[in-house]
């Protein structure tokens, strides 16, 4: 029988090349034959997770540490689902949106096939330094991707998240020759066992140098500064990628690597500065992002407020107990997912009355609501799951993150996630007020395309039912 | 005697990359990043690597180089062109020494930084344990197996050839950055006259064919000394480079569909043979006896697109065709 786990990473890099090969804007169509595919693979390794547990696979046969391991567990097989699920109905978005606005389609195709091969390989490694590798492919593309629709801005902004992404990779490059130097090794099995709380100082500086160059990765307030630049002048479809995936993939690796490899050096000090730099993060990212007069601005700085929950897992699972830590996990990969189905689709739709409007100031959004409502309801229904309101993705995260909270007696937390939610609801209703104001005299609104509008919508229906299959999920994240 | 050599390479190295990042002339300070790089190269060789060191050499300095010179002429012919008043140096003098609050701030922060990442770093490494894994003992005891007799053709394509075939994703990216913005480049630097092209034309077509044979040369020579694609791919850009340079051979910011393929032949070779082989076992899992043929095989490809692709990145952004 067919294995997935290698064809994961190999299937979009082969319609990556092939659609190079094939020319400038090509290959939009073995891209989504590609996406099909990954999606079926990345269920049917899903499948066998949950039924087998987790798995070790030994690229070339000669396994840690002389060969690079690859690994399969729950997290990963539901980051690779989000990671195919969330790519498939941006593709055919995007076949849409360059049909109707040519502008930086010429290498989105292979840009996105090596990114999502980067994302895919980065989910399944297991050594420290192939996730090195998988980083700089991962951050090369996504800056190739931003600087796609050329002109002044969108390149600086590209060159701007060029020197951040290279410093974080550079600083966790670092770390990981240090962790060589004093093991010998950079395979994640092998490494676990030796790295003790008494590991040496070299131990030590690797951790932080990793962590730091992955929160610059990641966005992490006061890391935050490339991010909307980056995220709010990309083409749209470029944007929904970033904003749902790529950030998290480097989350992914904190949260591995802080859970697995340097778990014994973890103290409760740290796990709180990681959740006051969250919580600052969503404070700060909320207030900006209301803040806003430019749409895709507005939901770029909404990213960096969701980015800010995904680190209040750390507070609440380092330490506290076998309950609250479970649920901080739970809640805070429910959070990942959630927040990446309905940023694609917030983005998506951003993009579509974009296309339509052909200019994204919020206070000229009158009329949208007549002419778009499709749109406009999958922008609603993506804020729900930001906002946390039942029976979305985002409440079972939030609800999740708050009993865990609630356990472990760290009343602090549930505060600051009260207090984002209601300046989630301030800022997506902004958005919403204006929309359902009439018809700006001398507007007009280009008809679009179906297949801009019902991808959008698809995606934010699945962040929206997230929450009533979310035991499906946290099964699948338990089982090995 | 070599302890005097090392010190002295160590001040150098020091000495080099300091002027560089302090001397307010940009031409003086790719020049010193230049010295830099041959002086890492020959610390690299002084190490005992002599890969890293060829590579070093080959991309580190001279690539890199020739891209930052030629960086260095757009910017000059576009400060000419935006203001005729002011002489390029002047202009990135006055850039170079901005003398304002934050800039001093923000600079002594870094320096602040960078003493003490160093000092910790020299505290780590003075009290680093002895390793409990011995790699290059394992990389020993299975070089037969390999299908080649250079311990780092082993690692590099054998071992953890699944690395190899990320990075060249890696290169073959960076191109594909290079080509997405290249589109609106700025006209290039002033073309040089007929007369002024005769002697680098002569050297270009005496230089060239030797240079292919070199390349040749390294890739073979990578299955049992130092060597291989990277090194030999790095030597045909710089055939390419020295031809373009010459004139003889065009720029452009958009790849015709033969040199796109050439572009993507390595990866598409790499991915061919790597999921060829999962047919009796894993990922890149060569048969035992088809590991040298194998190896080869992804060699030569990966040469002629890594050489292509490096090329790439200065033809690219090397402007207007130069005749």
């Amino acid at each position: 029988m067919l294995d997935p786990l290698p064809w994961l990473i190999l299937l979009p890099l082969l319609w990556a090349t092939l659609a190079f090969v094939r020319g400038p804007g090509r290959g939009g169509r073995l891209a989504m034959a590609g996406l099909l595919l990954q999606l079926a693979l990345a269920g049917g390794l899903a499948g066998q997770v949950a039924g087998e547990g987790a798995r070790v696979y030994a690229v070339g046969g000669w396994g840690a540490p002389l060969g690079i391991d690859l690994a399969v567990d729950g997290l990963s097989a539901v980051m690779l689902l989000l990671a195919q699920a969330v790519a498939l109905p941006l593709a055919v978005y995007a076949r849409a949106y360059y049909a109707a606005h040519d502008d930086g389609a010429r290498y989105f195709w292979p840009l996105t096939g090596t990114l999502l091969a980067a994302m895919n390989a980065l989910f399944l490694a297991a050594d420290v330094f192939n996730l090195y590798v998988t980083l700089e492919l991962l951050g090369l593309a996504a800056v190739g991707l931003v600087a796609s629709s050329g002109g002044a801005g969108p390149v600086t902004a590209a060159l701007r998240y060029l020197l951040a992404t290279l410093l974080g990779s550079g600083a966790y490059l670092f770390g990981v020759a240090l962790l060589y130097g004093a093991y010998g090794s950079v395979s994640l099995t092998e490494l676990a066992p030796l790295l003790g709380a008494d590991a040496p100082l070299a131990v030590f500086l690797a951790a932080a140098l990793m962590l730091l160059g992955l929160m610059l990765k990641t966005a992490l307030f006061p890391f935050h500064f490339w991010l909307p630049p980056a995220h709010g002048g990309a083409p749209a479809p470029v944007s929904a990628l970033l904003s749902a995936l790529v950030v998290k993939a480097s989350f992914y690796l904190i949260l591995r690597l802080w859970l697995d490899l340097f778990a014994p050096l973890t103290s409760v000090a740290a796990a709180q500065f990681l959740g006051l730099l969250g919580a600052a993060a969503i404070l700060w990212g909320s207030l900006m992002a209301l803040a806003q007069t430019r749409l895709k601005m507005l939901v770029a700085y909404s990213t960096v407020a969701q980015i800010g929950y995904l680190f209040l897992l750390f507070p609440l699972a380092t330490h506290t107990g076998a309950l609250a830590a479970s649920g901080a996990l739970q809640g805070g990969v429910m959070q990942a997912l959630s927040h990446g189905l309905a940023k694609a689709a917030m983005f998506t739709a951003a993009g579509t009355v974009i296309l339509s409007l052909g200019r994204d100031d919020i206070a000229r959004l009158g009329g949208v609501s007549s002419r778009l409502p499709l749109t406009l309801f999958t922008f609603a229904l993506a804020g729900v799951t930001l906002l946390g309101l039942p029976p979305s993705g985002g409440f079972t995260a939030k609800w999740l993150l708050m009993s865990s909270a609630l356990h472990s007696g760290q009343w602090g937390w549930v505060a600051v996630m009260i207090l984002g939610g209601l300046l989630a609801t301030a800022y997506v209703f902004k958005v919403l007020r204006q929309a359902f104001l009439p018809v700006e005299a001398g507007t007009k609104f280009k008809p679009v395309p179906r297949m801009l509008e019902w991808p959008a919508f698809l995606l934010a229906l699945a962040s929206l039912l997230l929450g009533l299959r979310a035991g499906e999920v946290l099964s699948l994240l338990g089982a090995g | 005697m070599s302890l005097a050599f090392d010190l002295l390479l160590i001040a150098a190295l020091l000495w080099s990359a300091g002027r560089a990042l302090t001397t307010p002339d940009l031409f003086r300070a790719v020049v010193l990043f230049i010295v830099f790089g041959l002086l890492m190269a020959l610390a690299w060789a002084r190490l005992g690597a002599p890969d890293i060191a060829l590579a070093e050499a080959a991309i580190g300095a001279g690539l890199t180089g020739a891209l930052l010179l030629d960086a260095l002429g757009h910017l000059r012919s576009s400060i000419r062109q935006k203001s005729g008043l002011i002489a390029p140096s002047a202009a990135h003098r006055s850039e170079g020494t901005g003398n304002n609050t934050p800039t001093y701030f923000l600079n002594g922060l870094v320096i602040a930084l960078s003493t003490v990442l160093g000092l910790a770093l020299v505290w780590a490494l003075l009290e680093l344990p002895e390793p409990a894994v011995r790699l290059p003992e394992l990389v020993a005891a299975e070089m037969a197996a390999s299908g080649v007799a250079h311990p780092v053709t082993a690692v590099l394509l054998n071992f953890r050839g699944y690395d190899t075939l990320l990075e060249v994703a890696v290169l073959w990216l960076a191109l594909l950055g290079v080509l997405t913005v290249a589109r609106a480049r700025m006209p290039g630097p002033p073309r040089l006259t007929r007369s002024s092209l005769k002697v680098p034309r002569l050297l270009a077509r005496v230089l060239a064919p030797l240079t292919l044979l070199v390349a040749g040369y390294l890739l073979w020579a990578g299955a049992h000394q130092p060597g291989g694609a990277f090194q030999a791919g790095a030597v045909l850009a710089a055939a390419a480079v020295l031809l373009n340079l010459a004139g003889l051979l065009p720029g452009g910011a958009t790849p015709q569909w033969v040199l796109r393929v050439g572009l993507g032949f390595g990866l598409l070779v790499f991915l061919a043979v790597a999921a060829a082989v999962m047919g009796q076992g894993t990922l890149l899992q060569y048969p035992p006896a088809w590991a040298g043929a194998l190896i080869m095989l992804i060699e030569t490809g990966l040469t002629l697109s890594i050489g292509l692709t490096l090329a790439g990145l200065y033809l690219a952004l090397s402007g207007a065709t130069r005749k």
